[in-house]
């Protein structure tokens, strides 16, 4: 799994949210006054339960939801100032159903949608795709049909279609729905790499022990505020802040509680090394 | 009762078999999870339970499938469809598109049944607390979240009390607690007697709490069948690429260490996997 | 996922709890009056005198105005420039340079965009007031067989969830870099990379819908129950039946009219 990409080229982007709400059109208020920091580079899990409100606040990072106070501003750009298609070459954002994001009749059309509208040359276009499907493992049915795929598969070339992109940014939702141990690990293995680049990576997710393992400080939400954040292990120690929003501490820190010790571990390398000295 | 015997099938156009040479018997009552990778055939394995396979897909589909006694290809689908209900796996596809609300949702099935509105209106309610979407009640089925969405596919399916329910991934989209909630309410409804429960699953540790038995398909045949928290613990199972809980893969990391006891069964559960390490700290 | 239904809105007003046929008859009473009765006039004082005022007590007039506007205004206008500048013959009204408004096409156009305020405003008002699933109800409860309520009521909703639909993927291409907003051309070319995927989502769309409705019962032989209770005031049905002969009357009327004139 070798991307050719240079990452010298990325630049250093922040996201900032400024105290932001929102509400549907419906009259539900699913966003009330959010800040948060995120720097470069990070590896941030939104977790909470459900409705809390972390695919909304999503989607106000590249700007498909613009928040009806406060402000979201990625860089130097503000959200108000630049359309979505401006934003996706910051941000790439991988919708919670993949049946919301893929409307092409070919893998590989899909794969290209995004580079494309970003005016790569044609190799540079095919070779960052090429090493996106690679890196999913759906290289080999470049010509199926997106919709002839089973769900776990869709949800992974939703995934790599936004990483063909190439963003500095990027924002998944819910990656590990309907995976199996592989698809998961997988993904997990795709994170650290895109992290390597010096990618920031900001994931929602429900699976809280591969948030544990994977993203280095959580933010938990619930009722469209932010309940907690900090470092992921911190947060998640927090054991009846964290039950109230309907979220559980992953099963390696249940244990390490039952056998008394202080040491929260949040991966079986650090349960092990804590039990065995 | 459920049996399976000696089913093959294979979707049309395709040459390689999703299920191979399949027997199994599911006893009334039992709660029994079926576990394994991506495409191992478990939804397959739904669709034949509900009748899909062979009334709607069809392709080559051999052996036998009984249903309460019944051979489910030959029983009229009305029959089979009041005796199993089945929640599919992609929680967005499932709301009916005809129902502004929630509730109205919830009730689709039961109109189509025909029960009177007075049971209607109380199977709703209790179906809406059971999944916790009670006060999405007068909320439209289109704007929801995607894990409010799979709780009200969930009620809409439950609220028919069919005698046998198959859930495809069920708790895919939910937080955990909400998991934990649905295995609990699933585990109740089979020990009562009034189910018998098939589910898929990947959340291998509630698998082994809850479930009554477990069955690991692999490239569509019968890998392992057993108490789950045997069959969890058995080495080519988790080489088939099926999930372990965290205490299991502690375990194995200690044995690729040269750290554990030979012979000794590898934890799956919590409490199994408490008495194991607190034994494993005397020790040293 | 946009959160429509139909075109219904809901509100808290007495028309939104009558029942669906009560809407249904007023609605095609006012069709049926606005397309028959003679005069330049009468679809003007129908919509004066029964379309708004009822929009106004359904709370939805703005709503009704700036909709049926957006659908008719551009009909209006292109109906009074074409009349102005092919109508041959007649009494000149107003000549602006070469174009000459003649007084018969001006009638012709008033009367004719008469007509189409009439019709595209009464079939939202009942659509804006009407939940869909309601007036299936209804219909079946008419003895209209349930698979061609269902027609019904999904092809009115069809233009909505192709709406959503269409939203749907704009935001997943616009998410993926396709600039929208901008010049014409720019928009032109949004717009076509939506249709194909458009008609194909919605295809499957109907598909796996149909497996999900199918677990439900859809097919389920036997009479079917509602969860819903349509309430009736004492009055509706004979309103109803009012609203009938009414359009009768005036089918009869405006026919008289016709061959005495
Ligand atoms: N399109 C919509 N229209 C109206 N309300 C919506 C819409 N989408 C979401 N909501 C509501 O906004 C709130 C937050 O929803 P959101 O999808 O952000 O939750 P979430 O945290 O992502 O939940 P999940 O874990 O279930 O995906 C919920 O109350 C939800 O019902
Ligand atoms: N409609 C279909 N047409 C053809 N092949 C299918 C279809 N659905 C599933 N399959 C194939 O059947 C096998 C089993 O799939 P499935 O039952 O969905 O597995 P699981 O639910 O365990 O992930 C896979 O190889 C899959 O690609
Ligand atoms: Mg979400
Ligand atoms: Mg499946």
């Amino acid at each position: 799994m070798i991307v050719e990409k240079a990452p010298a080229k990325l630049l250093p982007i922040e996201i900032e949210v400024d105290s932001i709400s929102f509400t549907y059109p419906s009259g539900i208020q699913a966003l009330e006054d959010i800040t948060i920091h995120v720097s470069s580079g990070e590896r941030v899990a939104l977790i909470g339960q459900n409705g809390a409100g972390k695919t909304t606040l999503v989607k106000h990072l590249n700007g498909l939801l613009k928040p009806v106070s406060g402000s979201v501003k990625v860089g130097s750009w503000d959200t108000h100032d630049h359309s979505v298609a401006q934003m996706a070459t910051r941000v790439g954002y991988v919708f919670q159903n993949p049946d919301d994001q893929l409307f092409q009749r070919t893998v590989w059309d899909e794969m290209m949608f995004g580079p494309r509208n970003l005016r790569w040359s044609a190799e540079r276009a095919a070779s960052s795709v090429q090493a996106s499907l690679e890196m999913v493992g759906l290289e080999h049915i470049k010509e199926m049909h997106p919709y002839d795929l089973t769900f776990s598969s869709r949800k992974l070339l939703a995934l790599a279609s936004v990483l063909a992109m190439d963003t500095q940014v990027v924002i998944i939702d819910e990656p590990t729905t309907g995976q199996d141990y592989r698809g998961v690990q997988q993904i997990g293995s795709i994170l650290s790499e895109l992290n390597k680049q010096g990618k920031t990576i900001i994931g929602v997710t429900h699976d809280i022990d591969f948030c544990a393992e994977q993203f280095e400080r959580s933010i938990l939400m619930a009722g469209g505020r932010v309940v907690l954040d900090g470092s992921t292990r911190q947060v998640l120690s927090q054991i009846s802040v964290i039950d109230q929003a309907y979220v559980e501490a992953p099963q390696l820190m249940r244990l390490a509680e039952k056998l008394g010790w202080d040491f929260m571990p949040l991966t079986v390398e650090e349960f092990i090394h804590h039990l065995d000295g | 009762m459920i049996s399976l015997q000696g089913v093959t099938y294979s979707y049309p156009g395709t040459s390689s078999p999703a299920l191979r040479d399949l027997s199994l018997e599911i006893p009334r009552g039992q709660f029994c999870a079926v576990i394994g990778p991506n495409g191992a055939g478990k939804t397959t394995l739904a669709y034949i339970l509900a009748g899909f396979i062979p009334h709607f897909y069809h392709g080559s589909l051999q052996g036998e499938v009984n249903v309460e006694g019944k051979n489910a290809a030959t029983m009229p689908q009305r029959e089979l469809l009041r005796l199993v209900g089945l929640i599919l796996q992609n929680p967005f596809n499932q709301i009916s598109g005809t129902k502004v609300t929630v509730q109205d949702e919830i009730a689709f099935g039961l109109e189509n049944l025909g029960i009177p509105r007075e049971e209607m209106v109380a199977r709703v309610a209790a179906a809406m607390e059971l999944v916790g979407v009670s006060e999405l009640a007068e909320r439209s089925p289109l704007g929801l979240s995607g894990g409010q969405m799979q709780r009200v596919a969930i009620a809409s399916v439950l609220v028919m009390q069919p005698a046998i329910l198959v859930l495809d991934e069920p708790t895919s989209q939910l937080d955990p607690v909400g998991s934990r909630e649905v295995f609990q309410a699933v585990r109740e409804m089979a020990s009562s007697g009034q189910m018998t429960v098939i589910m898929i699953e990947h959340k291998v540790e509630w698998v082994a709490a809850f479930a009554d038995r477990a069955i690991a398909l692999v490239d569509g045949a019968l890998l392992a069948d057993g108490e789950p928290r045997h069959v969890l613990a058995i080495d080519t199972v988790w080489r088939a690429g099926v999930g372990q809980t965290r205490y299991t893969l502690a375990a194995r990391r200690l044995q690729e260490l040269g750290k554990w006891q030979d012979g000794k069964r590898l934890p799956v559960t919590l409490d199994e996997a408490t008495l194991t390490f607190k034994a494993f700290q005397k020790r040293r | 996922m946009a959160e429509v239904f139909g075109l219904y809105k809901q509100r808290a007003s007495f028309i939104h709890g009558l029942h669906p046929l009560t809407k249904l008859a007023v609605s095609g009473f006012f069709l049926l009056a606005g397309l028959s009765l003679p005069g330049m006039w009468s679809t003007y004082l129908l919509v004066i005198f029964g379309l708004l005022p009822l929009a106004f007590l359904s709370r939805l007039l703005l709503e009704l105005v700036s909709r049926t506007g957006r659908i008719v205004l551009p009909f209006m206008i292109s109906v009074f420039l074409i009349q102005g500048i092919l109508w041959s013959g007649g009494t000149p009204l107003i000549e602006v340079g070469p174009i000459s408004f003649k007084q018969e096409g001006v009638q012709f156009a008033i009367a004719s965009s008469g007509r189409i305020l009439i019709v595209v405003g009464s079939f939202l008002w009942f659509a804006l007031t009407t939940r869909p699933d309601q007036l299936m109800l209804a219909l079946a409860e008419r003895g209209l067989p349930s698979s061609l309520s269902y027609l019904i009521v999904s092809s009115i909703q069809i233009v909505p969830r192709f709406q959503a639909r269409a939203n749907t993927i704009l935001d997943a291409q616009r998410s993926r870099g396709l600039e929208i907003a901008g010049s014409i051309f720019q928009r032109a070319r949004a717009v076509l990379p939506l249709v194909a995927p458009l008609i194909l989502s919605s295809l499957i769309d109907v598909e796996e819908r149909a497996l999900a409705i199918e677990v439900r019962g859809f097919n389920y032989p036997g009479p079917k129950t509602s969860y819903r209770e349509i309430a009736q005031a004492a009055w509706e049905p004979m309103l109803q039946r009012f609203l009938l002969l009414a359009m009768a009357g005036t089918l009869i009327l405006s026919i008289v009219l016709r061959l005495v004139s």
